[in-house]
């Protein structure tokens, strides 16, 4: 037991190391973009669809920004933007285009300490033409880093 | 002459040592703490974004067991590319002592056991700044100021011992476990005021107390003598005859 007043300083290093450990610098390997995700289904039986070409894109002041260009697509997933409370999407399915109007709440979510924090959303409303789509419902309001289905889009 | 006093001393030490072996009682002082963690300020040297202070203070309730209550001041604060993050806040923890020392080696001197608290944190975040791209483009926002209470509980082995009469010294490993960080799932905190990072179910470190103690009673404490292992000693079966318990201690008031 007299060695007992010997090992504070065993403890002291042993403190020192694992804070020094905890203060270096980590790179993020998480996902930090949350994603709407939305699943293509046939109108009326309610099967899943798939489009024979699928475009989803939006106009901004300055210019387009194109989230997906794909065939023989039957899902798609694009981030709502961060900076606003809705968002506008062209969604050109097999030539036919439609516009799609989501809007939502934001809030940040923290990652991780290495990763930082990321906007995620919760929708609270959504508007559509229907030249092609027949009916856009929400699902899953949550749009997070989960990965879940949030729309069900029936054309 | 020499030879004869040198016979003596050694008889006396025997002497002395039978005497402690046959003794069935000791008397163990208890003891109320009041102490300081060294390695907050010490800690402050390596990480400069954490400021850390605690105390402490336990009260033996007997040779063994003694109730433990801490407060902590922490003040974490970070700036990285991506955001800026602070929290602040007092942290409580009470809990229990349990030594696995002997009362007759320990002489309520000595600690060597483990500690089980729980802990209460107080604090408050805030991310003034944070920063974030994705396929729209990069843009800023902020986290207001918010306040919650966290929860968790804390495992600490540890050792103690007495510097000078009044004075003790010691250190205890913590391993702590988060019950609730108090503030949703999106914005657990970077950093909770006595528990660590809040993103993590688990947090681990050291602690490093000086501590002011004074005995406020004492206590006589049974101890069954130790009688050395024996072939003779044991019956047939194998049982141990009465009276030949090999560890064990009790408590007499």
């Amino acid at each position: 037991m007299k060695r007992l007043p010997s090992i504070p300083a065993l403890a002291a290093i042993l403190a020192m190391v694992m804070a020094t450990g905890s203060c270096s610098d980590q790179p993020c390997y998480e996902e930090t973009d949350p994603q709407m995700n939305t699943i293509l289904l046939v109108s009326g039986t309610g099967e899943t669809a798939k489009a024979d070409s699928l475009r989803v894109y939006t106009y901004r002041e300055s210019d387009t920004l194109k989230f997906v260009s794909i065939k023989g697509a039957s899902s798609f997933s694009v981030p709502l933007d961060p900076g606003s409370d809705e968002s506008r999407f062209l969604i050109t399915l097999n030539g036919v285009t439609d516009t799609a109007l989501i809007w939502y709440s934001r809030r940040p979510h923290l990652v991780s300490p290495e990763c930082g924090y990321t906007i995620v959303s919760e929708i609270t409303g959504l508007m559509t033409t229907h030249n092609i789509i027949d009916t856009l419902i929400i699902e899953n309001k949550s749009v997070n880093l989960d990965g879940q289905k949030n729309l069900h889009l029936f054309y | 002459m020499v030879r004869r006093t040198c016979i003596f001393s050694i008889s006396l030490l025997l002497l002395a040592q039978t005497v402690a072996i046959s003794q069935d009682t000791v008397t163990v002082p208890l003891h109320v703490r009041a102490g300081f963690d060294l390695s907050g300020p010490v800690m402050k040297l390596v990480n400069k974004d954490l400021i850390s202070y605690g105390v402490a203070a336990s009260a033996d309730i007997n040779s063994s067991l003694a109730v433990t209550a801490g407060f902590r001041y922490s003040s974490f604060s970070s700036s990285e590319v991506i955001y800026d993050f602070s929290s602040r806040g007092l942290s409580i923890t009470a809990g229990t002592d349990y030594n696995f020392i002997k009362a007759n080696v320990s002489g309520g001197k000595y600690y060597a056991g483990i500690g089980i608290r729980y802990g209460l944190s107080f604090y408050s975040e805030e991310a003034p700044m944070i920063r974030y791209t994705n396929e729209w483009g990069a843009g800023e926002t902020y986290l207001a100021l918010e306040r919650h209470t966290g929860h968790y509980l804390e495992i600490t082995p540890g050792v103690r011992t007495s510097l000078f009469p009044g004075v003790t010294i010691g250190w205890n490993l913590y391993m702590r476990l988060l019950i609730s960080a108090g503030a949703g799932k999106d914005l657990k905190p970077v950093w909770m005021p006595g528990y660590g990072p809040g993103t993590s179910g688990m947090s681990t470190g050291a602690e490093y107390y000086i501590s002011f103690s004074i005995p406020y009673r004492k206590i006589k404490v049974f101890i069954k003598p130790k009688v050395r292992d024996s072939g003779e000693e044991e019956t047939e079966g194998g049982q141990e005859v009465p009276g030949t318990v090999t560890s064990g201690s009790g408590i007499r008031f």
